[in-house]
């Protein structure tokens, strides 16, 4: 592989600043010689939670994480334009200068009176949510423990905080117990733990009940990401955590607005109040441009809506059963128990770009996803259910995924035809 | 206090689930490069390795690692330590 650029380095070696990613490139290839790459399509157009357009085809959206559907809600559409009339396009400065508006002071308030904590932070994405808080809240002295299928935000939080991280295995609060048993805490220092609520990729949910006794008996602070289980799960969807009874016993709560708020941001409280000093600590917070009052008062918009109705998860949770019971009956190999995050394991990368690719032809967008995002090296039909979803839209996806496999010699074949065509 | 040889022969054990294209394995052997373990599956060998030595091995500490040898001389480090 070589770049363009023509440098004295790259005449003498014939490699380019892009030589390290060759491996990647091939990869890449074969997913091209199949068909689309799932990871750069676009569609011409989105017309509501559950539909898009490719082309003159309808495509039913099955893995966009909309799971209440509040994108295309009334009220979160009419806050939005209401906020751009009153407070224009952007706010064109960070949190720490010009860019808190009486909105984000409210929104705020309300995200923390909803999870019971005295202090809550609004950040301009999820993904930065967890770099800031992690890195402010970490010193050189202490030790973060991560599960072992933590999200990218997660691991690059360890990162930017730059200090001890240790591993631990993947929803196992006995090998947590272990792992902070053997961690030699320097002086001063403490332990973070940081797991999430709902995994993303295979839909698991966490026992975060155990996770806080085993956190809290070494002494070390709780930190749960709810971006997946936020508005989702619990009575008032306040998360696994407010479902399992221990909302009130984490240390950070954090989530993004992408999901069941159904805007672009990120939020993190906490049930310290000294949490509010990392507002002159959080780099990612203090030198990005905040969140545009669109995307504030949106998001406002869905909380009201995941307080005060609940037959959005009551919706959620019987399409996902409905879903995950007809793939279990058709013999597909499932991740995890029913939730909003359904994954369908497949043996192979190629195999599952091939699969995608016929399941878009045929009128259903899921996620692929691949190693090394996945956990155990697994190639997945990754499908995240919304509260949209009707159940002739699932019955559709379900009938789908049958002709996938029933059709699946014939795919296989005319995948192979299509690599070796291209050769 | 496991010899230098005993670690190797120990990730070699562990290694082998992983190297899928058998590839002999050799102390400049690159994990990731030459065995073509991906990085998910090197913390879980790391894990393995923990809990075999009772040890911790940070994830920075891995980040600098890329052969077989410096595993060895990794883990020989921690448990000298």
């Amino acid at each position: 592989m070589s770049g363009t650029g023509g440098t004295n380095v790259e005449a003498a070696t014939g490699l380019s600043i892009f030589s390290k990613y060759e491996p990647l490139k091939q990869r890449v290839d074969v997913v091209k010689k199949i068909g689309i790459d799932p990871f750069e399509m676009a569609f011409d157009d989105i017309m509501g939670p559950t539909r898009g357009r490719i082309g003159n085809r309808e495509i039913i959206l099955a893995g966009t994480n909309n799971y209440l559907g509040l994108t295309y809600d009334p009220a979160a559409r009419e806050a939005a334009k209401d906020a751009i009339d009153r407070h224009g396009t952007g706010t064109t400065g960070s949190r720490i200068a010009n860019g808190t508006y009486a909105e984000h002071e409210k929104l705020e308030r309300d995200l923390a009176a909803h999870l019971g904590k005295p202090s809550c932070i609004v950040f301009t994405t999820g993904y930065v949510t967890n770099l800031a808080a992690m890195a402010g809240l970490a010193g050189p002295n202490d030790v973060i423990f991560i599960d072992a299928d933590a999200h990218a935000c997660i691991i690059d939080g360890t990162r930017l905080a730059g200090t001890t991280t240790v591993r631990f295995r993947h929803n196992n609060p006995a090998d947590l117990d272990k792992r902070l048993a053997r961690q030699k805490i320097p002086e001063g220092g403490h332990a973070l733990v940081v797991i999430e609520g709902l995994y993303s990729m295979f839909g698991d949910v966490a026992p975060i009940d155990e996770f806080v006794e085993v956190a809290h008996k070494h002494g070390a602070y709780l930190y749960v990401d709810e971006a997946h289980s936020y508005g989702v799960f619990g009575p008032t969807g306040a998360g696994i955590a407010e479902e399992q009874g221990v909302l009130d016993k984490i240390d950070f709560y954090s989530g993004t607005f992408s999901k069941s708020l159904a805007s672009v941001g990120g939020f993190c409280a906490s049930r310290h109040p000294e949490f509010e000093l990392l507002r002159k600590v959080m780099r990612p917070y203090m030198f990005t441009a905040s969140a545009a009052p669109s995307n504030i008062c949106a998001a406002q918009a869905a909380l009201e809506a995941i307080k005060s109705r609940p037959e959005l998860r009551t919706n959620i949770m019987a399409r996902a059963a409905q879903l995950h019971a007809g793939l279990a009956e058709m013999g597909f190999d499932l991740c995890a128990p029913a939730s909003p995050v359904i994954a369908v394991r497949r043996p192979n990368e190629a195999q599952a770009a091939m699969e995608w690719n016929w399941l878009l032809n045929e009128g259903v967008y899921v996620n692929l996803a691949v190693p090394p995002g996945t956990p155990e090296s697994s190639s997945l039909l990754r499908i995240s259910v919304s509260a949209a979803h009707t159940e002739d839209d699932v019955s559709s996806i379900l009938s789908r995924f049958k002709a996938l496999k029933d059709n699946s010699a014939e795919i296989m074949n005319e995948m192979m035809r299509r690599i070796a065509a291209s050769a | 206090m496991p010899t230098d040889q005993q670690i190797f022969d120990k990730i070699c054990e562990l290694l082998k689930p992983y190297n899928v294209k058998n590839k002999p394995i050799l102390r400049t052997s690159g994990i990731m490069s030459d065995l073509e373990v991906d990085s998910t599956a090197v913390f879980d060998l790391i894990m393995e390795l923990e809990d075999h030595y009772d040890i911790s091995i940070p994830m920075e500490v891995i980040s600098d690692v890329k052969t077989v040898g410096e595993l060895v001389n990794a883990i020989q480090e921690l448990l000298e330590s």
